[in-house]
């Protein structure tokens, strides 16, 4: 895919967006009974759903992760064998879910207020349906909505964004095609009400002095990610909260 | 009656119901909860379909890929459908390979497909000897809440009716496979197949609450595929009649909604 122009001259993207603008952002929250949490998000053609388990006793195989004075997070990521153009052979377990899991699985334990679950297990688990890119910031997102649904106590909302680089100026939340390019690619968790970055991750050749850009880039993407998701769950409460009222 | 009888008394709670007729979701024995199915959600397969039973939710995607046909049956394409319950569907379900279940599912479906000739395999076939279709039928289940097997008929069927399969000729030279994707024809499917279970409230003294379930496959022309009662109390003539009846009624609600959908 080398030389490949991810910005067109009139400075539009593939699919034209532009360079700091998001995909469309879909969200529901609650969308299985039997989940003690459950969210779904679509950050344009990427469709993640996120279920929560918890808090509960330790399962048998998990028994060796208990802690006496705070809860752990189990991470199941899953992608759907048709959510890519290429069937996957596996849905689970492969080193790149395991990757994706465990990354999650510190995002959250870094968030979750866990102090508050002592000898507690919560399982979070995700599965892909449609995959375009960012799918990691996508699973961040949809967990932190299923968290917030299943009233698990967590110190800010975490919101995750992905940004790239081609010649000097920043792409921020990269379809699969603008990943396929090969340019280095930046993705961060922060909390945005408590201005912290607790996961970023690089892959790829970047200048020292061009990592600020990207930096900035994520967290603005990040802050306008909060601010949908953050108006999503506000709506959703005061919908919640209509029923409880007497008019 | 309390939530707190359901989980302390389960049996004593569900007899109470029964003896009204009614079950505790508001339903009447033999009413079947509101099903919705939805074509074509997921963009990135080549067929699919999400089907709501009641709250239970599964999606099914079919993925077709170009393979060599087996030595002994050179003109028959392929279908392998596979029923996946992970624990994100019930905490019933652990993390790792497929959990009994699952694995009786996926063998549910497979005789369904064999038995029903769901495709004429031979309509898979792009170059006798060398090339064949085979079709991925992966079935997710997304919440358990009872009826999967009937949720998951229904989305594999109805995702295969989506599949359409571009046309494909072999490069004589290179013998390289060339597919040509303006040119799709949709996939042939022979019947509509509907899966209805029951569970049956017999002996309810012992602590059991249901006394086995059972699962009726059919289609709207009356034909009877498959009948898988796994164990359980013993069911009078009468009991099934009952069942293949009300399967038969359920099977024609299900088909105008196959074909509604489809045509839309």
């Amino acid at each position: 895919m080398a030389g490949m122009e991810l910005v067109s001259d009139q400075g539009y993207r593939i699919d034209g967006r532009k360079p700091s603008e998001l995909r469309r952002i879909r969200c529901n929250m609650g969308v299985f009974t039997q989940a003690d949490g459950s969210a779904y998000i679509e950050q344009g053609n990427t469709k993640v759903l996120a279920a929560i388990y918890g808090p509960h006793e330790a399962s048998n195989n998990m028994r060796n992760r208990v802690c006496l004075d705070r809860g752990f997070v189990n991470c199941e990521f899953s992608q759907a064998t048709f959510s890519s153009a290429e069937r996957k052979k596996r849905s689970r377990g492969d080193r790149k879910g395991r990757d994706i899991s465990a990354h999650i699985k510190q995002t959250f334990e870094a968030a979750i207020r866990t102090s508050l679950y002592p000898r507690s297990q919560i399982d979070i688990y995700l599965q892909v349906l449609h995959s375009d890119g960012s799918l990691y910031c996508a699973c961040v997102n949809a967990a932190t909505l299923a968290l917030i649904d299943a009233g698990i106590a967590m110190k800010d909302y975490v919101c995750a964004c992905s940004a790239s680089l081609t010649k000097g100026s920043s792409l921020i939340d990269i379809n699969h095609v603008e990943e396929l390019a090969g340019c280095a690619e930046f993705s961060a968790s922060i909390l945005p009400k408590l201005d912290q970055i607790i996961y970023s991750e690089l892959n790829g050749r970047i200048h020292q002095d061009e990592l600020g850009l990207l930096v900035d880039a994520v967290s603005t993407g990040c802050r306008d990610i909060f601010a949908v998701i953050d108006q999503f769950v506000r709506s959703r409460l005061a919908e919640t909260a209509s029923y409880f009222t007497h008019s | 009656m309390s939530d707190l009888t359901k989980h302390i008394q389960p049996v004593e709670y569900y007899k109470s119901f029964l003896k009204e007729q009614v079950r505790p979701d508001t339903r009447t024995l033999q009413q079947i909860r509101q099903t919705t199915l939805n074509v074509g959600p997921i963009t990135s397969a080549d067929g699919s379909a999400l089907v709501k039973i009641g709250e239970t939710m599964v999606v099914c995607g079919v993925k077709a890929e170009l393979t060599q046909p087996t030595v002994e049956e050179p003109t028959k394409g392929m279908i392998v459908p596979n029923l996946d319950l992970p624990p994100l569907c019930s905490s019933k379900y652990r993390t790792g390979p497929p959990s009994e279940q699952a694995q009786i599912g996926t063998q549910f479906l497979d005789n369904l497909i064999k038995i029903s000739k769901l495709v004429n395999s031979e309509d898979l076939c792009v170059v006798p000897d060398q090339l064949v279709w085979v079709l991925y039928c992966d079935v997710i289940c997304l919440n358990n809440d009872g009826g999967v097997m009937d949720a998951a008929v229904i989305a594999m069927v109805a995702a295969l009716q989506s599949v359409k399969l571009p046309s494909v000729t072999m490069n004589e030279e290179t013998e390289t496979p060339v597919t040509n994707f303006d040119e799709m024809t949709p996939l042939k499917i022979n019947c509509l197949p509907v899966a209805t279970s029951f569970t049956f409230f017999e002996r309810l003294d012992n602590e059991e609450i249901t006394s086995g379930h059972m699962t009726i496959v059919t289609d709207a022309d009356d034909n009877l595929f498959l009948l898988d009662r796994p164990g359980g109390s013993s069911i009078t003539d009468g009991q099934l009649d009952q069942c293949l009846q009300r399967s038969f009624e359920r099977t024609k609600e299900v088909v105008k909604l196959y074909n509604a959908v489809h045509s839309s």
